[in-house]
């Protein structure tokens, strides 16, 4: 029934290294393979790169060399007479409205049937004032409600996406909660599991895995205290983090405080996920926020049994708490350390959960997804 | 078009063209595109109707049906375009709704994903004026997450509640399969028909979206005979599908959301049409609502409810009176030899209102109505008269002299003209008055600005007056009523009086311009203050007000503070003081404050106040909090004394010591212990951890206080001062006295709250449940007025709310139940209560030095303790018996000898371990340690023991 479409993918950048920037590629990838035509649009390009595939197969389009000025308005009597800020304003102006043209003119090329998705709402500054005559938008935002709502962007969100055909967030739960606030053109698509090992972990190794960047949002200083509980009770098990981060200094020093040194080791950034999970026989994730972690599919895939915080819906839809994995109160360490003594003690538990989240997690598989997409496709056009 | 996704139903009715348009309108709007709608036309329909639908129809042939079936029964027209329908699914609209424009997508969305048969999203209805839209309040907990149902038992809102009257659609297949029509015998049969469907459908998608705005305003007056009977079949088909007990909720739900309502809006309607209706509800209504559901309503409702059953119009009024104004009084009450208290035309359990408390207030106290029966206008005078109500206990003294006066009190002001009232009438039930008075020579207002009088009635006997508002029936007074009217600047700034009922019920009389010369004065004053230069004017003095506005924010003073004020030089000697962030002057930091004052330390103290600076001593300086006088001090002070923490925002100066005393020690987890800040950002984290730096000595009460208190704060051992709380000196002292000399007599507090010996008094302080932010009045979880019916002989119950909330008390007879929220020293409370109840405050750490006894009431431990955390399992060491509900309480307090007699060990054992530092001299010691190089040598020993 699909029939092939042209797919705008709109993001704030082309190349920046972040979640949302892989996401467009791997989601640009999937779409170009089931016969769309996909044209990646980023805002700008980015100074510190990601490796893009080489070659990408669709092109990829940056309306600006580097990120574009921020808007400027005169603040007070004194700001009215600065020349040189009101020429510059002029000239940001103007670039955006040459920007704004040339999204346009891609816009323009594209067959009946195309839609435009806006992976970030902050691109909605540009697509919003570009000519999508003829063209179904989809906007997005990959972040829980709560996150949004502590930032900026929720009321970038609430002025930029009503007049949307729909716009997406990652779970039905967090859709609910837009829609509360009146926002009845929301939906969810949750992000798609990459890839499933061919093999899952043997679940051999007495070690649980953390992956994650070493920094306050993914709560690595929460995970010390939680394994100081958990160490004493567990001496021949290891807790292996994985990752980098400004933090990383800071969260070496809390653990030798802590006594960990000899139960906690520091693995750095790993390319090779599968790898380090099939060592491990636990996965844990203690982190302060999160949206849909790609993690935790990750580590579900390789049959690994998760002890998570249940600090967002993404977490809560990925692992069904008691039956492919076990949830703690957000914050709760001693809940965390529960879980995990739980999971660390029991290796017939381990086993079943682990096997449990290797089947369960298969329902965020690409091809569901991209199913769910099509599906959206054909609801906009009813 | 091939087959539709949706098929929208609209049913025409008579007047109703712009209605419809608006409804087909938002049809036509929809996001999805396959959208039929079909209009369908009563029989014998005006031109104007057919030609609005047959525009409709030109404009948009494909999508728009006109069908008349020549029929006008609203069931059957929409039969007829269910019998047209083609669309998989079918969606009824009323007239006038409008469809949200993403409505067709959200509900097809689900149906498809789910393969639901009826899918239900929420709607919003006008409000009773017409300009804004509101949901149902009971449609929230209904639609909180979107979800899917087997049954509809699983939701069963949507059969309890009018939930189905619109915004679901049902699947056509479904529809033919079960053949489900709107019953043609009912006026009212979209309430049977969503329920009726629900029961009959498989599954059921709720979709937490906004289907359907712009339902009418809920006229159940207009056909109350329709409701009922519609309301009843309701219940058949709960009942016929074996739901008794949903058949109650839906009983219960619709006198409160359907005949509770129509009796609040008794006063805006004419007099001709209250008689209809409580004529037609005298008809209806009897047998329709189970007597036990009934009396499971709050009082004032059922009042109102079986009055209309009874079908007495003018009790119904007086219902609504009271049902619109909280705590009036608006009916004679009679109260029966047991004590229970009656409304008028009692004693019926229904109208029995004894919890409403009204028979503890005295004449001058109580709210009475005062109704308003004639206005006449006429030759100059106008006549008033009126029947002010009294309950049956208690009324004027019938020995004094009575009088009463009429007063017109400017709005928003406090001018006021009185007339002395004529005639009084006492009676039994109340007082009739009448009077005449000259109202143009009796009001005299400026003119311009002074419009708007309210009338009331102050009624005095010699010692207690009693002030009513003037209560009238919307249709009282009309166009016709008016009055000549001589202002101060003459007749040019008006010449009418216009009275007139206000939205509250009340009396008022308006200066209104009718004849020329006002109305042209009026223009020209109308166009001086509006024109543009005026505009212009009036925007600039806001935007002013909102500079000026700025400069007193708190962002602003935070700056000043942190670049001006710390650069200040620092003030020997000077001290400022707050207790719980200015709510009260107590605890520990006013006994430093009373050993500073005893000792004649030669400082200077200055005191932080919230709201009200009563009760704060009058000796020492006082400043609000936050304001400039308030950072000035701060910025100043040598010594900063505080139990909880001046605000976050503000650095300690550099040469300042920070005293925290702290405000109890801890059975909840605390500081960076708490969950709640675990998972704060870094930023908010690093705040507090600031914060906290800034203390320079943290009083600590035990070893306990230094495992949990001092590391959750992570405040380092040099800072710990191992003295005991100050506050607490005064409970050793009680102590002492206690086993010296007895209880007897009591404190000199005693005697203000109104204690009397005889009774024992039971203090139950509560602990904080809200979160941060929150400051709702909050249900006590210990219901008072039953504890006043049970112990009233034996106890007092002194009720103290925390600190950052406040109690809403039942009414409870005088003197059984006192409410000390409002009291500065919880110190001096503890030292005159018998026996204490508490669940998890840091009180009972405190209390348990006096070593009387102590019962903890703890409905929700387990789920309290889980949520916050704890540092000791409190079954465990508790000082006293542990009990989960009202009736184990009762009965603990009930033989609380024998009870306590067990737990003396465990008490003496809990106060050792939580209050090993508390020696009753820690006022001295920490005013020697802290305010050492102000404490003269010659006066730091006062006797042989001090000196730590």
């Amino acid at each position: 029934m699909s029939r092939s479409r042209d797919v705008f993918i709109v993001s704030n950048s082309t190349d920046e290294l972040g979640g949302v920037t892989g996401w467009m590629h791997r989601t640009a990838h999937l779409f170009q393979e089931a016969g769309h035509r996909v044209h990646t649009v980023g805002i700008h390009a980015a100074e510190r790169k990601m490796a893009l595939p080489e070659p990408c197969g669709y092109p990829v389009t940056a309306l600006y060399p580097s990120h574009p000025p921020t808007p400027w308005a005169p603040k007070g009597l004194r700001d009215r007479f600065r020349v040189p800020a009101r020429r510059a304003e002029a000239a940001r102006a103007a670039r955006k409205r040459r920007a704004v043209e040339r999204l346009s003119e891609i816009f323009r090329a594209a067959r009946p049937g195309g839609v435009v998705i806006v992976s970030q709402v902050w691109a909605m500054e540009w697509v919003g004032e570009a000519d999508t005559g003829g063209l179904r938008v989809i906007g997005m935002s990959h972040e829980s409600y709560d996150y949004s709502r502590a930032s900026h962007r929720y009321r970038w969100i609430r002025n930029h996406y009503p007049p949307l055909d729909h716009w997406l967030v990652l779970t039905e739960e967090d859709a609910d909660k837009w829609a509360g606030d009146g926002m009845n053109n929301v939906g969810s698509m949750p992000n798609a599991l990459a890839a499933l090992p061919d093999v899952p972990s043997p679940r051999s190794g007495k070690s649980v895995a953390s992956i994650g960047r070493l920094t306050d949002q993914k709560g690595i200083d929460m995970l010390l205290d939680t394994w100081a509980l958990v160490a004493p009770q567990r001496p021949d098990w290891r807790l292996d983090v994985y990752g980098t981060g400004e933090d990383e200094a800071d969260l070496r020093a809390r653990c030798t405080a802590l006594g960990l040194d000899s139960s906690v080791r520091w693995r750095g950034r790993t390319d090779d996920v599968p790898g380090a999970l099939a060592a491990s026989s636990v996965f844990v994730q203690s982190s302060r926020g999160e949206g849909f972690p790609l993690a935790l599919l990750e580590a579900m895939a390789s049959g690994l049994p998760c002890a998570a915080f249940d600090c967002a819906p993404g977490v809560r839809e990925i692992v069904r708490d008691g039956e492919d994995g076990l949830l703690a109160p957000a914050g709760d360490i001693g809940a965390l350390a529960d879980r995990l003594l739980r999971l660390t003690g029991n290796p017939r538990m381990r086993d079943a959960m682990g096997d449990r989240a290797r089947t369960g997690v298969q329902r965020f598989s690409e091809a569901e997804t991209m199913e769910r997409w099509e599906e959206l496709f054909a609801l906009l056009e009813r | 078009m091939s087959t539709p996704d949706f098929s929208c139903v609209i049913t025409a009715a008579e007047g109703g063209e712009e209605a419809l348009a608006a409804s087909v309108a938002s049809v036509l709007d929809q996001s999805m595109r396959a959208v039929e709608t079909l209009v369908v036309l009563p029989a014998g329909a005006s031109a104007a109707l057919r030609k609005a639908a047959g525009a409709l129809e030109g404009r948009s042939p494909d999508n728009v049906l006109v069908l008349q079936p020549g029929s006008d029964s609203v069931a059957s027209l929409r039969n007829a375009g269910l019998d047209a329908a083609r669309g998989t699914y079918v969606l009824v609209l009323d007239v006038g709704e409008r469809l949200q424009r993403h409505a067709c997508r959200n509900l097809w969305q689900a149906g498809e994903r789910t393969r639901a048969d009826l899918v239900a999203g929420r709607w919003s209805r006008l409000t009773g004026d017409g300009t804004k839209e509101r949901e149902p309040s009971w449609q929230h907990p209904l639609f909180l997450r979107s979800r899917t149902v087997a049954r509809f038992t699983e939701a069963p809102g949507l059969a309890v509640h009018d939930a189905l009257v619109t915004g679901f659609c049902l699947r056509r297949a479904a529809l033919e399969r079960h053949a489900l029509r709107y019953d043609e015998d009912l006026t009212h049969s979209g309430v049977l028909f969503g329920p009726l469907a629900a029961a009959v459908v498989g599954r059921i998608a709720l979709v937490r979206r906004r289907i359907v705005s712009g339902r009418a305003v809920p006229d159940a007056g207009r056909d109350l005979a329709g409701v009922v009977e519609a309301h009843r079949r309701v219940c058949h088909v709960l009942v016929a599908q074996g739901l008794a007990e949903l058949r109650e909720e839906r009983d219960r739900a619709f006198l409160l959301d359907t005949v509770v309502p129509l009796v609040r809006t008794f006063p805006e309607l004419p007099a001709a049409e209250r008689d209809r209706i409580t004529a037609t509800a005298a008809r209806v209504l009897p047998g329709c609502v189970p007597e036990p559901v009934l009396l499971g309503l709050p009082p004032v409702e059922r009042v109102g409810v079986r009055l209309l059953e009874r079908g007495d119009a003018d009790g119904v009024l007086s219902a609504a009176y009271a049902l619109r104004r909280r705590g009036a009084v608006a009916a004679p009450l009679s109260v029966a030899d047991d004590g229970r208290v009656y409304w008028q035309g009692g004693p019926d359990p229904v109208l029995d209102v004894t919890g409403l408390g009204h028979q503890y207030r005295s004449f001058g106290e109580l709210k009475l109505m005062n109704r308003l029966t004639r206005y006449e206008a006429g030759g100059g005078r106008v006549l008033l008269a009126g029947r002010l109500v009294l309950p049956a206990h208690t009324g004027p003294d019938p020995e004094g002299p009575l009088t009463a006066h009429l007063e017109f009190r400017v709005r928003d002001g406090s001018r006021a003209f009185r007339a002395p009232v004529d005639t009084l009438r006492p009676d039994a039930t109340g007082i009739s008055w009448s009077t005449r008075t000259d109202l143009t020579r009796l009001l005299r207002p400026l003119g311009p600005r002074d419009t708007v009088w309210d009338a009331r009635m102050v009624v005095e006997d010699g010692r207690t007056r009693s002030v009513s508002d003037l209560f009238a029936a919307h249709d009282l007074v009309g166009p016709a009523d008016t009055s000549p009217a001589l202002p101060r600047l003459g007749r040019a700034a008006g010449d009418t009086w216009q009275p007139y009922v206000t939205l509250r019920d009340h009396l008022a009389l308006r200066l209104e311009a009718r004849r020329r010369p006002a109305r042209t004065a009026r223009r020209l004053v109308h166009y001086a203050t509006h024109f543009r230069p005026a505009r212009r004017a009036r925007l600039l003095s806001r935007a002013l007000r909102r500079r000026w506005d700025r400069l007193h924010a708190r962002g602003f003073k935070v700056s000043v503070y942190r670049t001006w004020l710390l650069r200040l030089p620092v003030r020997r000697g000077s001290v400022v003081f707050e207790s719980h962030m200015g709510t009260c002057y107590g605890d520990s930091p006013r006994a430093v404050h009373e050993e500073v004052r005893a000792r004649g330390l030669r400082l200077r103290c200055v005191w932080s106040y919230a709201d009200s600076p009563d009760g704060f001593p009058a000796d020492a300086a006082l400043v609000r909090r936050w304001s400039w006088r308030y950072l000035w001090a701060l910025a100043r002070a040598e010594y900063w004394v505080d139990n909880q923490g001046f605000p976050q925002h503000l650095d300690k100066p550099s040469g300042t010591t920070y005293l925290q005393t702290w405000h109890g020690s801890a059975y909840k987890r605390m500081g960076f212990d708490e969950t709640r800040v675990r998972m704060q950002n870094a930023p908010q984290r690093e705040r507090l951890q600031q914060a906290v730096n800034r203390f320079d000595h943290f009083l600590v009460r035990s070893e306990h206080d230094e495992r949990t208190l001092a590391r959750a704060y992570r405040l380092p051992g040099e800072t710990l001062l191992r003295t005991g709380y100050p506050r607490n000196d005064v409970l050793l002292a009680a102590r002492a006295r206690d086993e010296a000399e007895g209880r007897l007599p009591r404190p000199p507090l005693a005697a203000v709250l109104g204690l009397p010996d005889h009774r024992k008094v039971v203090l139950y302080a509560p602990t904080f449940r809200g979160g941060p932010g929150k400051r709702k009045r909050q249900r006590l979880p210990l219901d008072a007025a039953r504890f006043a019916e049970r112990f009233g002989d034996t106890y007092t119950l002194l009720v103290r709310a925390h600190y950052l909330e406040a109690a809403s008390l039942p009414a409870c007879p005088p003197g059984t139940v006192v409410d000390v929220s409002g009291h500065h020293d919880v110190s001096e409370l503890l030292a005159l209560t018998d026996v204490l109840v508490t669940d998890y405050s840091s009180i009972m750490f405190d209390y348990a030095l006096l070593d009387r006894p102590i019962v903890l009431f703890a409905p929700d431990l387990d789920a309290y303790a889980a949520e916050r955390g704890s540092y000791f399992d409190l079954r465990e060491k508790a000082p006293g018996p542990v009990t989960a509900t009202e009736e184990e309480l009762f009965a603990v307090l009930s033989r609380l000898k024998t009870a306590d007699t067990g737990f003396q060990e465990q008490r003496a054992a809990f106060a050792a371990e939580f209050g090993h530092y508390d020696r009753g001299d820690a006022a001295r010691a920490v005013v020697d340690t802290v305010f050492a190089r102000h404490t003269a040598p010659s006066r730091t020993v006062p006797t042989g023991e001090a000196g730590r």
